[in-house]
């Protein structure tokens, strides 16, 4: 199993996983629930994925074993707290976006990155020295 | 005190509340990576993923509090 290791691909794939479940909720949201309802769930997602994005971005360069990667992290602090929570804020002012919406596509993000953390947790497939894991290679 | 007033004083106050224990709870998991990452450098890519996890769901909880702060902000006033 190439990539079972709770690593930085862990991330990545969640966010995969969370693209597509937000792309197969919008023709089926736009659908049973009105088209500004499923694109203000969908918003709320991107905006969650986004934040996702530079969270990691600032935790992978302000603590790192190499020390910290000033110009990364500025950035990424730069765009992260001004302009993606200024980007909040406007979707939360769009008349026809309810909070509610834009708060449970943003909650699809966090729901799927708890449950995939946590199906890793109940399987086990982090415990005991495996081909790719980091610290069974420093064991050995 | 009606319920204008008490809305108007607990909101802002349950927000900062909330900011107050993300920002706490963030520090100490930040102080607990640093000083995993001092220990077992090689599993700094463990390390660093469960603190993004972390994170992500202590930041939700100021979001959640800042947003609910927007739906009943139209309830003040008037």
């Amino acid at each position: 199993m190439p990539n079972s290791n709770l690593g930085l691909d862990f991330l990545a794939r969640t966010l995969r996983t969370i693209g597509v479940v937000l792309l197969i909720f919008l023709p089926f949201g736009v659908y049973y629930f009105g088209t500004y309802t499923a694109l203000a769930v969908f918003s709320g997602g991107v905006w969650g994925i986004v934040n996702l994005i530079f969270l990691s971005a600032v935790v992978r360069s302000a603590i790192r074993p190499e020390g910290i990667d000033t110009a990364r992290l500025i950035v990424a602090l730069l765009v992260k707290f001004p302009l993606l929570y200024l980007a909040g804020y406007a979707l939360l002012k769009v008349p026809q976006f309810s909070p509610l919406n834009l708060l449970i596509g943003f909650s699809i993000c966090l729901a799927v990155l708890a449950l995939k953390a946590l199906g890793r947790a109940l399987l086990g497939l982090d415990k005991g020295p495996n081909k790719s894991d980091n610290l069974g290679e420093a064991v050995r | 005190m009606d319920y204008q007033s008490m809305l108007s004083l607990a909101l802002p106050f349950g927000v900062s509340l909330a900011a107050c224990g993300s920002g706490y709870g963030l520090g100490r998991a930040v102080g607990s990576a640093m000083e995993a990452i001092g220990r077992q450098p090689e599993a700094a890519g463990k390390i660093q993923t469960a603190m993004i996890i972390g994170a992500a769901l202590i930041e939700a909880l100021t979001i959640y509090a800042l947003v609910v702060f927007f739906i009943l902000q139209g309830k003040i006033g008037g």
